[in-house]
C-alpha cells in the first residue's frame, strides 16, 4: 500500500513534470518539421514565458493562469522577431550554424533577463496553493491538476488548428514537402515565420505553468528542460508531435523516479544516460528513419 | 599573389612570437600578465574544440574534458606526489581516454545527437564528480591543486608565462603538422562528404576517434594548466559556460582555420576585458552574444576572412546592382 502510494505519487510528479516537457518538445517539433533547424535556445523561450508572466502578474494580480495567453501572444511576436533576424538568414547554411546560433541566443536572452530583472530566485504563490483534491490513494494538490487539463487543451487546440485551418495546413504540407508547397502557391516563410512563432508560445505556455506551479525561476531555469526537450524528441523522433507527447510523459517519470531512487542530483544525469544508452543503440533515434 | 600572402604569414607568425616573447616586459602589471597566460591557455583550448570541427563534429560539452584533464592531473599530482609537470600530460592523457570512450558513442552521430550527447556528457561528469566520487574530488567545495611553479620562487609568475607559451606554440605546431598531414587530409574529406572519404579509403570512424582523442588531449592539458594556475579546482569547471567560450572563440576568430582559435581568444579577450572596465556585468554576454550571431551570419568564416572580404568589397565598391527591388508585402519583414 505504502509501495502503491509512493509509486502513483512519483507517476503523478512524472506527468506534471512531463507537461513541461511536452510542451517544450512539441514547439520543437514544430519548428524542426517545418524549418528543419534545431533550436537549442527554445528553453530560453520558456524563461522569458515565466517572467512575462510573474511580472504580470506581480502587476495586476490577476489569475496567473489566465496571464497564459498574455505570455503566449508575447512570445509568438518575440518568436517572429527572433525567426527572421536570426535563422532565416542561416537556414541552409549548415546544421552546425544552428547550434552556434542559438548558443549567441543563450548568451543574449538569460543575461538580457538578468539585466531586467535580476538574476535572483523569484516564485509566485498561485491562487489554489494549498488546495488539493483527494484521487484515490493520494491526494494531488489542484494547481497539478489544473497544469494537466490545461496541457491537454493546449494541445487538443494546436491539433484543431493544424487539421482545420488553412495555416495549418499550409503548415503541415510545408513540412512534408517544403519545394512542393513552393510550387502550389505557399509562401513559405510565412509559414517558417508562423511557426517559429508558434513553437515558443508553446514554450511560453510551458513558462507559465513552470511559474504557477510554485517553482522558483530565475534567468537560468530554461537551458535544462530545453536540452531535455531535445532528448525527448530524438527518443520520440524528429518532427513527431505524438512521440514527444509520450516522450515527454516517460521523460518526466524517469526522472521523478530516479531523482526518489538515487537523489535528487542525479535528476539531470539520468536523462542523458538513457539518451546515450538510446544512440548508442540506434544512433537515429528510436522511431528515427535510418541511415541518411 | 600566392607568394605575398605566404610571405606575410612568416612574418605575421613571426612578429606575432616575438611579442608574444616580449609582454612580459613591456609591464610589469601581474594582472595583465594573469591575464595573458589565462588567455594562452584559452587559445589551447579552442584549438582543442576546433580540431574536433575539423571533422565536421561540433561538440558542446568540451568542457568535460578540459575538467577531467584538470581533475586527474590534481589527482595524480596529490596522491603520487608526481610534480605537475609531468601530470599535466598524464591528466590529459585520462582526458583522452576518455575521449576515446565518448567517441565511440558519438562516431556514428549526425550533429545535433553528437551536440546532445556531448552536452549531456558534461552534466553526467559534474553528476559524478560531486557525488559518487566526491571523497576523492572533494564533492562541490574542490580541492587545493599544486602549482606549475611554486609561488615561492621569485619571478615565478614569469616562468609560467614562458612555460604556458611554450606548451600553446608546441600545441599550435602540433595541430598545423597534424593538418598538413595525411590525417587532416582525412579529416576534411570527412567533414567535407563522408561517402567520398568512405569510397576513397577513409575510414570515418577511425579517424573521428583519432580526432576526438586529440581534442579531448589538448582540451586536457588546457585544464591542467588553468588549474595548476589558479591552485583550485571546483565542479564549476564542467559548467556549460565552460563549453560555450571556446566556441565562441573559434567562430569568431573562423571555424576550421588553425590562425581562428587564436585571433578569436585573443580579440574576445580584448573585448571581454574592456567591457569589464564600463562596469557591466551580464551586458557584457549580451554583447558577446550579439558577437557571435553577427559573426555567424556576416563573417561566417570568422575574422580570418575579414582581410579577402574587405578586398573584394574594396573591388566592388564602385558597381551598384541593378537587380529589381523585391516587391514589397505587407509581410515585407516576415
Amino acid at each position: 500500500m505504502d509501495n502503491l502510494g509512493i509509486f502513483l505519487q512519483i507517476l503523478f510528479w512524472g506527468l506534471y513534470a512531463g507537461c513541461i516537457y511536452i510542451l517544450l518538445a512539441t514547439g520543437l517539433n514544430l519548428i524542426f518539421g517545418v524549418m528543419k533547424i534545431v533550436n537549442f535556445a527554445h528553453g530560453e523561450f520558456l524563461m522569458i514565458g515565466a517572467y512575462i508572466t510573474a511580472t504580470v502578474f506581480f502587476l495586476t494580480g490577476i489569475n496567473p493562469y489566465l496571464i497564459i495567453l498574455v505570455s503566449m501572444l508575447a512570445l509568438i511576436g518575440i518568436g517572429a522577431v527572433v525567426e527572421r533576424l536570426c535563422f532565416r538568414p542561416i537556414l541552409g547554411t549548415g546544421k552546425l550554424n544552428e547550434i552556434f546560433l542559438s548558443i549567441g541566443l543563450i548568451y543574449i536572452f538569460q543575461n538580457g533577463a538578468a539585466m531586467i530583472w535580476g538574476d535572483s530566485w523569484q516564485s509566485v504563490r498561485s491562487p489554489y496553493d494549498g488546495i488539493t483534491v483527494p484521487l484515490g490513494p493520494l491526494s494531488v494538490p489542484l494547481d497539478y491538476i489544473i497544469i494537466v487539463a490545461l496541457t491537454a487543451m493546449i494541445l487538443i487546440a494546436l491539433y484543431l488548428f493544424l487539421k482545420k485551418t488553412k495555416t495549418g495546413m499550409e503548415m503541415r504540407a510545408t513540412s512534408q514537402n517544403r519545394k512542393g508547397a513552393m510550387l502550389v502557391g505557399i509562401d513559405v516563410e510565412r509559414i517558417d515565420v508562423i511557426s517559429f512563432g508558434l513553437g515558443c508560445a508553446l514554450a511560453a505556455a510551458a513558462g507559465t505553468l513552470w511559474v504557477v506551479s510554485g517553482q522558483v525561476f530565475n534567468p537560468y531555469i530554461g537551458s535544462m528542460p530545453a536540452v531535455k526537450a531535445f532528448t525527448i524528441i530524438i527518443l520520440g523522433g524528429l518532427g513527431s508531435i505524438p512521440g514527444a507527447i509520450i516522450g515527454g510523459l516517460l521523460m518526466g517519470i524517469a526522472e521523478n523516479g530516479a531523482a526518489f531512487l538515487l537523489g535528487g542530483i542525479w535528476k539531470d544525469a539520468v536523462s542523458f544516460i538513457i539518451l546515450i544508452v538510446v544512440l548508442v543503440i540506434r544512433p537515429t533515434g528510436l522511431f528515427g528513419e535510418k541511415g541518411d | 599573389m600566392n607568394f605575398g600572402r605566404d610571405k606575410l604569414t612568416k612574418y605575421g607568425l613571426a612578429a606575432t612570437l616575438v611579442i608574444a616573447a616580449a609582454l612580459p616586459f613591456l609591464s610589469d602589471n601581474m594582472f595583465l600578465l594573469n591575464l595573458l597566460v589565462l588567455m594562452l591557455i584559452s587559445i589551447i583550448f579552442a584549438s582543442a574544440w576546433n580540431l574536433l570541427a575539423f571533422t565536421g563534429q561540433g561538440s558542446l560539452g568540451h568542457a568535460a574534458f578540459f575538467g577531467i584533464g584538470a581533475y586527474a592531473a590534481t589527482l595524480i599530482a596529490v596522491r603520487c606526489g608526481i610534480p605537475p609537470f609531468v601530470t599535466i600530460f598524464l591528466g590529459a592523457a585520462v582526458a583522452a581516454f576518455i575521449g576515446i570512450l565518448i567517441g565511440l558513442t558519438c562516431v556514428r552521430l549526425k550533429e545535433w545527437f553528437l551536440a546532445m550527447v556531448t552536452f549531456g556528457f558534461a552534466i553526467i561528469v559534474q553528476t559524478l564528480t560531486v557525488s559518487v566520487l566526491a571523497p576523492v574530488t572533494g564533492g562541490w567545495d574542490g580541492i587545493a591543486s599544486p602549482r606549475l611553479i611554486s609561488p615561492s620562487i621569485p619571478g615565478y609568475q614569469f616562468i609560467e608565462y614562458y612555460v604556458v607559451l611554450v606548451i600553446t606554440i608546441a600545441s599550435l605546431a602540433a595541430i598545423w603538422y597534424i593538418m598538413k598531414s595525411r590525417i587532416g587530409l582525412a579529416f576534411l574529406a570527412i567533414r567535407e562528404n563522408e561517402l567520398e572519404a568512405r569510397a576513397a579509403g577513409v575510414d570515418p570512424v577511425r579517424y573521428r576517434l583519432l580526432a576526438f582523442a586529440m581534442s579531448a588531449y589538448l582540451a586536457g592539458v588546457a585544464g591542467a594548466l588553468q588549474i595548476y594556475h589558479i591552485g583550485y579546482l571546483t565542479p564549476d569547471l564542467y559548467g556549460v559556460n565552460n563549453s560555450f567560450w571556446p566556441i565562441t572563440y573559434v567562430i569568431l576568430g573562423g571555424l576550421g582555420t588553425i590562425a581562428g582559435p587564436v585571433i578569436g581568444t585573443i580579440v574576445l579577450t580584448i573585448i571581454w576585458e574592456g567591457l569589464k572596465e564600463t562596469g557591466l556585468t551580464f551586458g557584457r554576454y549580451v554583447i558577446v552574444g550579439f558577437i557571435l550571431i553577427l559573426t555567424i551570419i556576416f563573417l561566417p568564416k570568422g575574422l580570418v576572412n575579414l582581410p579577402e572580404r574587405v578586398q573584394v568589397w574594396w573591388k566592388e565598391r564602385g558597381r551598384k546592382g541593378s537587380g529589381a527591388r523585391p516587391q514589397r508585402s505587407v509581410w515585407w519583414f516576415f
